[in-house]
């Protein structure tokens, strides 16, 4: 066993383990005591980090961990209980060697308007090991480091290549943000997405793999990933190629000649995003939000912004050489915070009217005790880290091959400092970036004259909105608005999936600009289109198109919006039916992607009592008719004379009376 | 032997059928009648409901309201830079009715534009030559999914073609509190149009079509009327008339009415004046029925406040009005019904569905449902169809089918359909005063020709008794559709085309046909359909209404908001009244064919 590994994971946070039976530790010791921090996690404390790594220094100063004891010691004397089988000691090798492939940095940036976005990037990378078919039949020794056990058997089971899961919400102002981070890439639309590269000998053994996938992922993210079907999955042809291209990715059943990659392509529109999807991500990490930069990761604050977006990309590589393969997982956490906003309810929770000696009025316009006409912001901000986060960071992360950084990309009208919290230090660096080295506690303090100075980031390549148009139950119409504003002309690939009850009529297509010279043959280069089949596959349209430099055109379909059976409407009434966002991929002149908003389908819903109604006027009409063709068929039609005189003949007075006048005949005493 | 053969025997004994036949023009009058009182007896005790909030999530009033202290001066600010876009006559004549523009729209949108984007509005203006531009704002819910809306409207100039400075600036101060409140869900479109018509209709009309920044669905919009500069304000009018008999849910009606009540306002409906106020007896109730009525008949035609612009497309809208200049109430609680409307409409998870789509108000806190008044324009439609089959059975020619003369009357149908539909085009490209004048004039020659030609052009008597049954039969089925959708509208048409029932066959042999003629005119004048609408809206609504005014009201609310009172007028109205008009022309009888053996078997039968 390895001891060392474990300290060392202990050294990552959570120390108040009160492992009171056995610890069965061995290949997965990593697994279990990440499974006893996940129970502790909400118990454990800052301040527990302090001793266990005091622990740890201690021990890196001997060569060698010889005796079980001195650990037990130790953790005894630091409060810490721990109980082991004699079995399961092992050798406990040195602390100083051990580094693993664990980088995690985070990037500050004030956007204009006061705005600032955050962005927590987190890579882990596996061990390597041989490609072979099926991962069951190998006895290899295999092992979890820094590399989240929760995935590794899944992306083998599932022969997932590339997992790219997406959980994004708010809104993006790109006109006066500029381009989103990391060129869009790693965001997604409102709500889940998720795609992944699976290797398959067929489309169907394909799905099944991916539904096996978005079932785990699912339960594992606490979010409704389930309800990915064949429905809402499209096989995309020209988006979502990734940067690598699917040449990178070698088969790894390279025996069977059907064996290939398919990517697929799912999004929950509007799935609400929050912290139960947030704590499993940080689970994944080595840190699990206990140290470093991942201490900032708090869903009150992560989801109390104005966009964020957690993602999680998982890539395999392979070194075509050594026939050796390794997972690289990314997970990044990003969001736009307004920072007077934030400042303003710390102070108070209840964005109140502000007091009037607070009120800032433009003084060049009529103001007085009562009237006041107020100035825009002020663009003189100064705040730390720890007033927007509500907590100070360490850098704890004894392990990693690179402490944890923390960068302010700003321009000079900002002074960044690293505040030491322990002795109230300040330090600056010309770069903005700082290594978080030491145990100190730490924060980051941003001050500017003007906030308004912040650096730029580049044009955004193209604008994107799309909006339901149209009056009615039946049908409507979908408009989408392209507005290259760039000198260049920017080529894209426009990825489209509609649910089946929304029926696309791709010859209504229409092309308008306000120039009116561009035309359907003129803009689009290809098309994809994969027409819906009812409760069994999306529509899927992806349309390859050059926008030519300073235009605006908008393209438009129309469709008709179908009756669902009874039970496929929600159990409630419902506000309508979430249409995925559209995503736009720039191809050139530099890899982009951005997504359009989700949008809200209403389709007629039936008032549900009505079926009731139906069926009782239906039944009464079909008695009366049942009743009057009855009659009809069996009865004799007779005058009303006729009639009477059968009535008359048929009641048991007159039977009774013929019966009395026969007798009397045979007895002869008749009249 | 069944019940229904005993009753139909002891029926057929006494003769009923014959009977209830001779009774059909007072069976036709006692079912209108009855009608009406179905109506009458609504606002007594025990009739109407008490409203309530049916969805549980709207919560109104339930969080506090802030927009209050220091957002006053916030809101002094920007309205005395509103006032600086107008000027008033001269120092002494402030009133706002006899102020001016002295900026263009362009100038005054810029400026707006600006403090809009400083707090992070996005802005676009929607340009319209007709009728304006409209300068638009979203303010994305920071934590929303941006799919659904909630629209803040402050036209520029209300529905009485005031200012509305009050409005404009609250609006701009309300856009600039909600943007600090992380609460959002909804996106808020805050929407700057030219007028509460046609430039606001334009411009919702452009949202569903071809606007580039969009917002998503709309689920409901206010609208605010504050014209002029003054703090204080006296009681709000609430305005939720839609178009062509769309109502805003209860729902949305009874927060805005339960919210304003909360913040100490009263609150009035149909311009009741302030001293009705805090009446409620049942002829208060009753007034507001009728005025209800009387309203949604005429949406869209009379004034229109800015809610009617939104009709059709699923979007709950109703205009506050703050109504008064006087009054201790001021500027920022008039504010707080829209922010607490807002905070409501924001909980919600679903559409509006839970409350009714088809209510009339009694007060603001009563109301009936449909099922209790629709069976009032049910039976307004039954008297038509009564005195249909009245035409056609109490006459000497009922026994036989006559092909030949109900031909003639169905063409006549068709033809006066077409004439209608002629007319009812015409006008909707050119109202102008002389065309009006030609209607009506035209309209009082046909009916004076039947009194003119008595001695001319003689028909045949089966004819015009077919003519005025189909005629009421068509009309029947016309009310009955309408009164689904706008039972109002329904209600009041077939009440007042109903004289045209009282109208009567002329005979050559009969011996007064002058009287008669004469009986009949009268009867046609007051049940045509634009001298009705004409005097009804000289009476009743003589503010909105000067003599021939209605006229082109008619043909712009169809042009202008899509509103189809006119067309209602012209296709159901107007043709049947032609018909009728064409049943009173002197007759001459035609000799009855008998049928021994037919008869015979008829009245074994019966």
């Amino acid at each position: 066993m390895k001891f060392s590994k474990l300290l060392l994971l202990l050294s990552t946070g959570v120390s108040k383990i009160h492992a009171s039976g056995s610890l069965d530790v061995d290949v997965d010791a990593y697994s279990y005591v990440t499974s006893l921090m996940a129970e502790d996690a909400t118990t454990a404390d800052v301040a527990s980090d302090a001793i266990c790594t005091t622990a740890i220094d201690e021990y890196t100063k001997s060569d060698s961990i010889e005796d079980d004891s001195t650990i037990e010691q130790i953790m005894t004397r630091e409060g810490l209980k721990m109980n082991f089988d004699a079995d399961d000691r092992g050798q406990i090798i040195t602390l100083d060697s051990v580094r693993y492939p664990y980088d995690e940095n985070m990037v500050v940036r004030p956007l204009p308007s006061n705005h600032l976005l955050t962005s927590f990037v987190f890579d882990m990378t596996s061990e390597s090991f041989g490609p072979r078919r099926n991962p069951q039949e190998s006895d290899q020794y295999t092992h979890y480091t820094v590399f989240p056990k929760a995935m590794k058997p899944l992306l083998e089971r599932t022969s997932t290549r590339q997992l790219q899961l997406r959980f994004t919400r708010g809104f993006w102002d790109a006109e006066s943000w500029g381009p989103l981070p990391y060129d869009g890439v790693k965001s997604g639309g409102s709500g889940v997405e998720l795609w992944a590269t699976i290797e398959a000998t067929s489309k169907d053994e394909a799905y099944h793999k991916w539904k096996s996938l978005a079932n785990y992922l699912s339960g594992h993210f606490c979010a409704s990933i389930n309800f990915i079907d064949s429905a809402k999955t499209s096989f995309p042809v020209y988006s979502f190629k990734g940067d690598t291209g699917d040449s990178a990715i070698p088969l790894f059943d390279r025996e069977n000649k059907d064996s290939n990659l398919y990517i697929l392509h799912a999004a929950l529109a509007n799935e609400p995003i929050c912290t139960e999807n947030l704590t499993p991500l940080i689970k994944l990490l080595p840190t699990r939000g206990k140290s470093g930069i991942s201490t900032y990761l708090d869903g009150h604050k992560v989801f109390d912004s104005v966009w964020h977006s957690l993602s999680i990309d998982i890539d395999t590589k392979c070194d075509l050489k050594s026939e050796l393969c390794h997972y690289e997982m990314e997970a990044m956490v990003d969001m736009v915070i307004h920072v007077p906003n934030v400042l303003e309810r710390f102070e108070n929770p209840i964005p109140k009217p502000v007091g009037g000696d607070k009120l800032r009025c433009d003084l060049t316009k009529p103001y007085d005790a009562y009237e006041c006409f107020p100035l825009p912001e002020d663009t003189a901000i100064s705040f730390s880290l720890s007033q927007l986060f509500n907590k100070t960071i360490t850098g704890c992360n004894k392990f990693i091959e690179r402490p944890s950084t923390i960068c302010v990309e700003t321009t000079t009208e900002w002074d960044i400092s690293l505040k030491i919290v322990d002795d109230d230090s300040l330090m600056g660096d010309e770069s903005n970036c700082f290594e978080l080295e030491d145990t100190k506690r730490y924060d980051v303090i941003l001050d500017s004259h003007n906030s308004k100075s912040v650096v730029s980031t580049g044009d955004v390549p193209v604008f994107v909105s799309r909006a339901l148009t149209g009056y009615g139950q039946d049908h409507g119409g979908l408009r989408t608005v392209l507005n290259n504003p760039n000198d260049t002309p920017v080529t894209i690939t426009f990825f489209e999936s509609f649910p089946w009850f929304m029926r696309i009529f791709l010859s209504s297509l229409t092309v308008e600009s306000s120039n009116g010279d561009i035309t359907v043959n003129k803009l689009m280069e290809s098309m994809y289109y994969s027409p819906a089949v009812d409760r069994k596959r999306p529509t899927h349209l992806e349309f390859t198109m050059e926008i030519p430099a300073h235009t605006t055109f908008s393209f438009s379909y129309q469709f008709d919006k179908t009756l669902l059976q009874f039970a496929e409407y929600p159990p409630d009434a419902n506000h309508g039916f979430e249409i995925e966002s559209a995503v736009v991929t720039v191809l050139s002149p530099k890899p982009y992607q951005l997504r359009t908003s989700t949008l809200l389908l209403l389709l007629s819903t039936p008032d549900f009592s009505m079926p009731y109604n139906v069926i009782i006027i239906s039944s009464t009409i079909l008695g009366l008719i049942f009743g009057v063709v009855f009659n009809l068929l069996v009865k004799r039609v007779v005058t009303l004379e006729e009639a009477d005189k059968v009535l008359v003949e048929r009641s048991i007075k007159y039977r009774l009376l013929m019966l009395k006048q026969r007798v009397l005949s045979k007895l002869g005493l008749s009249h | 032997m069944g019940l229904f053969e005993t009753v139909q025997r002891k029926a057929s004994q006494m003769g009923l059928l014959p009977k209830v036949i001779r009774l059909l023009p007072i069976l036709s009058m006692i079912t209108a009648l009855v009608s009406i009182v179905l109506i009458v007896i609504l606002p007594m005790e025990g009739q109407y409901r008490r409203t309530y909030i049916s969805e549980n999530a709207l919560m109104p009033s339930q969080a506090y309201s802030y927009f209050r202290e220091s957002e006053w001066n916030i809101l002094r600010g920007y309205r005395t830079q509103l006032e600086s876009f107008i000027k008033f006559p001269s120092e002494e004549n402030i009133s706002i009715e006899s102020a001016y523009e002295i900026v263009t729209s362009q100038d005054r949108f810029a400026t707006i534009k600006s403090w809009l984007q400083e707090f992070g509005v996005k802005t676009a203006t929607y340009h319209n030559n007709v009728t304006g531009d409209t300068l638009y704002g979203v303010l994305h819910a920071p934590r929303g999914d941006g799919t659904e809306a909630m629209v803040l409207c402050m036209p520029w100039h209300n529905g009485d073609g005031d200012f509305n400075i009050g409005g404009t600036a609250l609006g701009i101060n309300l856009a600039r509190y909600f943007s600090r409140w992380p609460i959002w869900s909804k996106n808020i479109i805050v929407v700057f149009s030219e007028n509460p018509k046609h430039a606001l209709r334009a411009w919702v009309e452009a949202y569903h079509t071809s606007l580039d920044l969009t917002g998503g669905s709309i689920e409901s919009a206010i609208v605010l009327d504050f014209a002029g500069v003054n703090d204080f304000f006296e009681y709000t009018e609430i305005y939720y008339n839609g178009l062509n008999g769309e109502l805003p849910n209860l729902d949305l009606v009874n927060i805005a009415v339960s919210i304003t009540e909360h913040e100490g306002m009263k609150v009035s409906l149909h311009n009741l004046p302030q001293n009705e106020l805090s009446v409620n007896n049942y002829w208060s109730r009753l007034k507001l029925i009728l005025l209800g009525i009387k309203d949604a008949s005429l949406a869209g035609v009379k004034k229109v406040h800015g809610n009617e612009a939104f009709s059709g497309w699923r979007i709950q809208s109703l205009t506050l009005k703050a109504c008064g200049t006087s009054g201790k109430i001021d500027i920022t609680t008039f504010g707080r019904i829209p922010e607490a409307m807002f905070r409501s409409v924001n909980n919600l998870l679903e559409k509006f569905h839970q409350s009714f789509f088809f209510y009339l108000l009694l007060t603001t806190r009563n109301f009936v449902s449909i099922s209790s008044y629709l069976p009032s324009a049910v039976l307004l439609s039954i008297a038509y169809a009564l005195s249909s089959l009245n035409s056609i059975f109490n006459t000497k020619y009922s026994l036989n089918s006559y092909i030949q003369y109900s031909t003639i009357a169905g063409i006549a149908w068709l033809a006066s359909l077409v004439v209608s539909f002629a007319i009812s085009h015409v006008f909707i490209y050119s109202t102008t005063k002389f065309n009006c004048v030609l209607l009506l004039s035209g309209n009082l020659m046909v009916l004076l020709t039947p009194l003119v030609t008595t001695k001319a052009a003689y028909i045949k008597e089966p004819i015009t008794q077919r003519i005025r049954s189909l005629g009421f039969l068509y009309f029947s089925l016309c009310s009955t559709s309408l009164l689904m959708l706008n039972f109002s509208f329904a209600f009041s048409i077939t009440l007042l085309a109903f004289p045209m029932t009282f109208v009567k066959n002329v005979n050559t042999y009969d011996k007064n046909i002058f009287k008669l003629q004469l009986k009949n005119t009268l009867c046609l004048l007051i049940s045509n359909p634009f001298t009705s609408v004409l005097f009804i809206t000289n009476v009743f609504e003589n503010k909105s209404f000067n003599g021939l005014d209605v006229f082109p009201a008619l043909t712009s609310a169809w042009n202008e908001l899509n509103c189809w009172t006119w067309f209602v007028l012209c296709m159901c109205w107007l043709p049947v009244w032609l018909l009728t008009v064409a049943s009173t022309m002197v007759t001459v009888p035609v000799p009855v064919i008998t049928n021994d053996s037919t008869e015979n078997n008829t009245k074994k039968n019966m």
